[in-house]
């Protein structure tokens, strides 16, 4: 019982305020900088789509900007709240699926409006075995920060934390890549992104028993 | 004298609901309600060390009751650990508090997490996840606390003596002769103050405003 005491004292010595919103300013300082790093990642290693100009009037390099976008932000506002020991994902799973949902929908339309011929381009581009791989090596700074700030934090689901910083990591991390890669296809996007994403989240549930704990 | 800056601290800290020196006092001497315990945490998280001493002497008291409870047949000492452990949780780990959300639920959630671990690291995986999912935490869930919200909100719209009156009888449970010789009125008198205060809530509740 002594001891107890103790530990009361010591942390009584050892409090310091704390400022409002110390935990969202930790994401932010956290996420923002990764973020960067990927970007510049981006641009030193593969560099921006040849036809940058010309892609930034298409609405499929839009769409596909948007659908990673829309993404991470449901992903990083679940992964908030989860980094509450009483939080919870919300309605992150609900959401998630509508998005990838819509988008399954606009790539049947996108099919159903072109040849045939040109199926095997819009399905499998010319870059589906590395695409979800790129994708994957640009979450990992965010994946990193991710783990870093909920390290500090107090998540008390671990393994779907995990998962769904992974899920942000990932979103993020296909947003970059968007930058880059040259594909129109909206059924290539929904498979091959959407694989790289999943893959990333798989890797935050897989370690997060281990890193999460506290 | 530093009870008496405290006292302060309380009033300028409850100025914002309608609540009276008489009910701090006796926030005080129930230091286990939500309210108290989130005034001391929001003390604490703006460096009062006077306020956090008392609030993690009372989530101790809290602690072994909780875990006391829960680990069973094991020892004293497994319950002293975990009781140390998550204070120390809630130190580190103190900024993940939302000041607009409910003190009780947070901290009963670091409670549970400690415990699951605890449980893990022993075996019996399992069975005390599901035991604790089933588990109830009483007062302190949330859907409780927001009841017991609304009950005060409600009230607050009484007159002063109405409110006490139901929250002595009706909400303490105390005798209307207690009440009486406590407040120097005439046991008909507490009754009839209850009986309005009553009447009027319902007429709020049935008016809706």
């Amino acid at each position: 019982m002594r001891e107890t005491e103790d530990v009361i004292d010591i942390l009584v010595r050892d409090l310091q305020p704390v400022p409002r919103h110390a935990l969202e300013r930790r994401f932010v300082l956290a996420v923002l900088p990764a973020l960067a790093v990927s970007l510049l990642l981006m641009l030193v290693v593969v560099g921006l789509r040849t036809d940058m100009a010309q892609a930034l009037t298409l609405p499929v390099f839009w769409i596909k900007s948007g659908y990673n976008a829309l993404l991470a932000i449901a992903a990083f506002a679940a992964v908030y709240r989860l980094s509450r020991p009483d939080g919870s994902e919300g309605h992150f799973f609900g959401i998630g699926a509508a998005i990838v949902l819509a988008l399954a929908a606009m790539a049947v339309i996108q099919l159903a409006l072109s040849p045939a011929s040109s199926y095997p381009v819009l399905v499998l581009g010319s870059s589906a075995l590395h695409c979800p791989l790129l994708i994957l090596a640009f979450a990992m700074p965010i994946l990193i920060a991710n783990t870093w700030v909920l390290r500090g934090a107090a998540p008390s689901k671990l393994g779907v934390t995990g998962f769904i910083a992974g899920i942000a990591a990932g979103a993020s991390g296909a947003w970059v890549y968007s930058w880059f890669c040259t594909e129109n296809g909206l059924p290539f996007v929904v498979l091959w992104y959407s694989l790289g994403i999943l893959l990333t989240g798989a890797i935050g549930a897989l370690f997060s028993r281990r890193l999460l704990r506290w | 004298m530093i009870a008496l800056t405290r006292q302060e601290i309380f009033e300028s800290a409850c100025n914002q609901s309608v609540i009276h020196a008489n009910d701090i006092a006796d926030d005080m001497t129930n230091a286990h309600s939500e309210h108290a315990l989130k005034m001391l945490m929001l003390l604490s998280l703006d460096g009062d060390e006077a306020a956090y001493r008392r609030l993690l002497g009372t989530l101790r008291t809290l602690l072994v009751g909780y875990y006391g409870g829960r680990i069973g047949t094991a020892a004293k000492s497994d319950t002293e650990d975990l009781v140390q452990e998550t204070l120390l949780a809630l130190h580190a780990r103190r900024a993940t508090y939302d000041r607009e959300r409910p003190f009780t639920a947070w901290f009963f959630s670091i409670a549970r997490y400690k415990l699951i671990d605890h449980h893990r690291k022993h075996g019996g995986r399992y069975k005390s996840e599901m035991e604790l999912n089933e588990e109830i935490e009483g007062d302190f869930r949330e859907d409780a606390i927001a009841a017991r919200m609304d009950v005060e909100r409600l009230l607050n719209g009484l007159p002063q003596h109405q409110q006490e009156l139901i929250r002595q009888v009706k909400l303490e449970g105390q005798s209307v002769a207690d009440t009486a010789s406590r407040t120097g009125q005439s046991e008909s008198a507490v009754k009839v103050g209850v009986h309005r205060g009553i009447k009027a809530l319902a007429a709020r509740l049935r008016g809706g405003t």
